[in-house]
């Protein structure tokens, strides 16, 4: 059988899953195409949007920030929303279609419990039965968000296969729908994952870009040059980019971790030193050893640490539409600090690799020139990590 | 040269038998240890092997097999050493056909037209990838056409239902029907519909019909003996192989028996 094209970016994407899912995925694709074409669904969608999560968010000019590095830079607060994040934008999308697909019980992965908080959060909205599958690791990493998610009503799933971390995480995710699909919805969080997932975790997370080029028109009555955010999946870079990515004049670039130093082999860069391979039911940019596992990533920031990147980040980089860039853990938690300072904002640590590379970006802008970072989160999340690395205990993640 | 697992399968059914056909990690207990369970299961009358290629992230399996294929990626098993073994068994003697059971990023990575060169090679007469649905086939398929190039064994699901007829179209060998909705090694509570379904697929299939997935004994596939052309063992006979210190004996003595009890049912 021919493979079909338009579940591709490229030749990245596709449906690399057991047969057991394929009609599961199918009918997924269909009814999301009806919800996504209905005017009753999308209305829905953008009343809890603004109601619940508190939209439109800001898009704020950085003028200290500016100011420092000598162009303009603005921030697209994500970190303003409902749970911190951008993370909740693509969990209301799914939750709602999940309901309206009839389905009654939510699962989902996480690795710092961001998304699983996110999920968890809308499932106590919708009234859905929620499990979070978490590894063991993460588990004790995280435990704060972990008594979040139950706090919400969430059921925490401890994973011990392979590394006890996200990717692991991810699997049991997988095998739990194999064998549920007919009650059970799968929320990823990311914008991973097979056909149509990639494309779903884009279309709800693109009102991040939507927001962000009405505003900049509004405030600067032209486009930006650039526009950035950090990518672990790539799920608030893919809603960064989305309505600019026909916009040639707008340059996108995607920040990955480079944790210790890519040089170092402890990193979080697919991008950078990974190869196409298949995880998650997608073919994309993966960190393999030579034989063809998949190797654990490395990162200061736990929503980095995925050893893979969404399929169309992969096709962005091979035509050459966006480009990635790495940031170390060190170039980020300075980053972080310096934000704290200068604009009264922490960020977390994932929305700081994005910082941190818009700080050296600017170097090559002109005063005039416009910067939009996407701040995807905050960072209250993070501030044990942030102690622990200050006072030289290293890290968690 | 004919595909030893179409020739197996057409001698069974000049015989009126059913298939037994197991499966197990690669490299456990070790190459050498591992080489002793292959002969063992040759001599024991086995039909087919199944064996597995670890991979670090099998979605497609049960904690049984997830443990097993980590245990032999710590012991440093990979494929080149897996083919390696396969050679050196095809030079002794071992007619058993032998089916690979991985993962698609394996075979990607080691780039497909080399894969299957090597397999051609080795004596590899098979490949199960549970990660490669129909519709992602295509791109190996192309180098499966060689001369002596595995066949591709199809998956079909309880909730396969319309898709059957399209997945049995081009298969070969025999259709490995998985008895539950999820992964290897549930016992017990199978599909409710699963009689109807291995009925389905029997009723349009060409090629034997297998049943996988939560199969202990020779005794749980009796309700379904009529629509059903074997039977595969996979977690089961892991567990077994690790209470046993996967000792040849008792691996030949469970398949025996196993081969014996099916073909009386």
């Amino acid at each position: 059988m021919e493979r079909k094209q338009e579940r591709y970016y490229g030749e990245f994407g596709g449906q690399y899953v057991s047969e057991s899912l394929m009609n599961t995925l199918d009918e997924l694709d269909k009814a999301y195409e009806e919800a996504i074409h209905d005017e009753e669904f999308l209305k829905q969608y953008h009343y809890y949007l603004k109601q619940y999560v508190g939209r439109e968010n800001p898009l704020y000019y950085a003028e200290k920030l500016s100011k420092a590095y000598g162009t303009k830079i603005y921030l697209k607060r994500e970190d303003l929303n409902h749970t911190g994040a951008h993370k909740i934008n693509n969990v209301i999308g799914q939750i709602l279609l999940a309901k309206r697909m009839g389905k009654t019980k939510v699962i989902a992965e996480t690795g710092a419990g961001q998304h699983g908080v996110a999920t968890a959060t809308g499932a106590a909205l919708f009234g859905m039965e929620c499990t979070v599958y978490m590894g063991a690791e993460d588990i004790k990493r995280q435990e704060l968000n972990v008594f979040r998610m139950e706090m919400l009503g969430a059921k925490v799933v401890s994973v011990t296969s392979g590394s006890n971390t996200l990717k692991d995480a991810t699997n049991e995710a997988i095998r739990t729908w194999a064998k549920t699909a007919e009650d059970t919805f799968y929320i990823i969080g990311s914008a991973v994952g097979p056909y149509p997932y990639p494309k779903m975790v884009k279309e709800f997370q693109s009102v991040i870009s939507r927001e962000s080029k009405k505003q900049i028109l509004e405030a600067e009555g032209r486009l930006p040059d650039v526009v950035m955010a950090c990518v672990g999946g790539g799920s608030n870079s893919i809603g960064m980019f989305a309505d600019f990515i026909e916009e040639p004049s707008v340059k996108l670039i995607g920040v990955e971790a480079a944790g210790l130093g890519v040089e170092t082999g402890k990193h979080a860069s697919a991008m950078a030193l990974g190869k196409p391979g298949t995880l998650h039911g997608m073919r994309s940019y993966l960190l393999q050893d030579e034989d063809g596992n998949i190797e654990l990533a490395h990162s200061i920031s736990a929503g980095l640490d995925y050893p893979g990147v969404g399929p169309e980040h992969a096709y962005l980089r091979d035509t050459g539409r966006a480009e990635y860039v790495a940031i170390t853990d060190k170039e980020a938690m300075d980053a972080l600090q310096e934000l704290c300072r200068l604009e009264g904002i922490i960020p977390a640590i994932e929305s700081a690799h994005a910082i941190a590379y818009a700080k050296k970006q600017a170097k090559k802008m002109k005063p005039d020139d416009i910067m939009i970072v996407c701040l995807s989160g905050r960072g209250d999340k993070d501030v044990h990590t942030v102690a622990d690395y200050m006072a030289g205990k290293g890290y968690l993640n | 040269m004919e595909n030893r697992i179409e020739q197996r399968m057409q001698q069974l059914q000049e015989k009126g038998e059913k298939a037994f056909i197991t499966y197990m990690t690669a490299g456990l207990p070790s190459m050498e240890g591992c080489k002793e369970l292959i002969k063992a299961q040759e001599q024991a009358g086995t039909d087919v092997l199944e064996l597995g290629i670890p991979f670090s992230d099998p979605v497609a399996d049960g904690p049984v097999i997830q443990d097993a294929s980590y245990k032999s990626i710590q012991l440093g098993t990979n494929l080149k050493k897996v083919f390696a073994l396969m050679k050196e068994v095809r030079a002794e003697g071992v007619e058993l056909p032998i089916i690979f059971m991985m993962y698609y990023n394996t075979a990607l990575y080691f780039g497909l037209e080399n894969f299957v060169e090597e397999c051609i090679k080795s004596g590899v007469d098979g490949l199960i990838i549970p990660d490669l649905p129909l519709e992602e086939q295509g791109e190996l398929q192309q180098f499966l056409q060689k001369e002596g190039a595995p066949i591709l064994i199809e998956l079909v699901s309880p909730v396969s239902a319309d898709r059957i007829p399209t997945i049995l179209e081009g298969a070969r060998g025999f259709v490995y029907c998985v008895s539950g909705m999820g992964v290897t090694g549930q016992s017990g509570n199978f599909h409710k519909q699963i009689l109807n379904y291995l009925a389905s697929v029997k009723k349009v299939s060409k090629i034997p019909v297998m049943m996988g997935f939560g199969i202990e004994e020779a005794k749980d596939v009796a309700p379904m003996k009529e629509v059903i052309d074997g039977a595969i063992v996979g977690s089961h006979f892991i567990k077994l192989l690790e209470a046993n210190d996967y000792a040849p004996k008792a691996a030949a003595e469970y398949c025996s028996r196993f081969k014996k009890e099916l073909n009386q049912l």
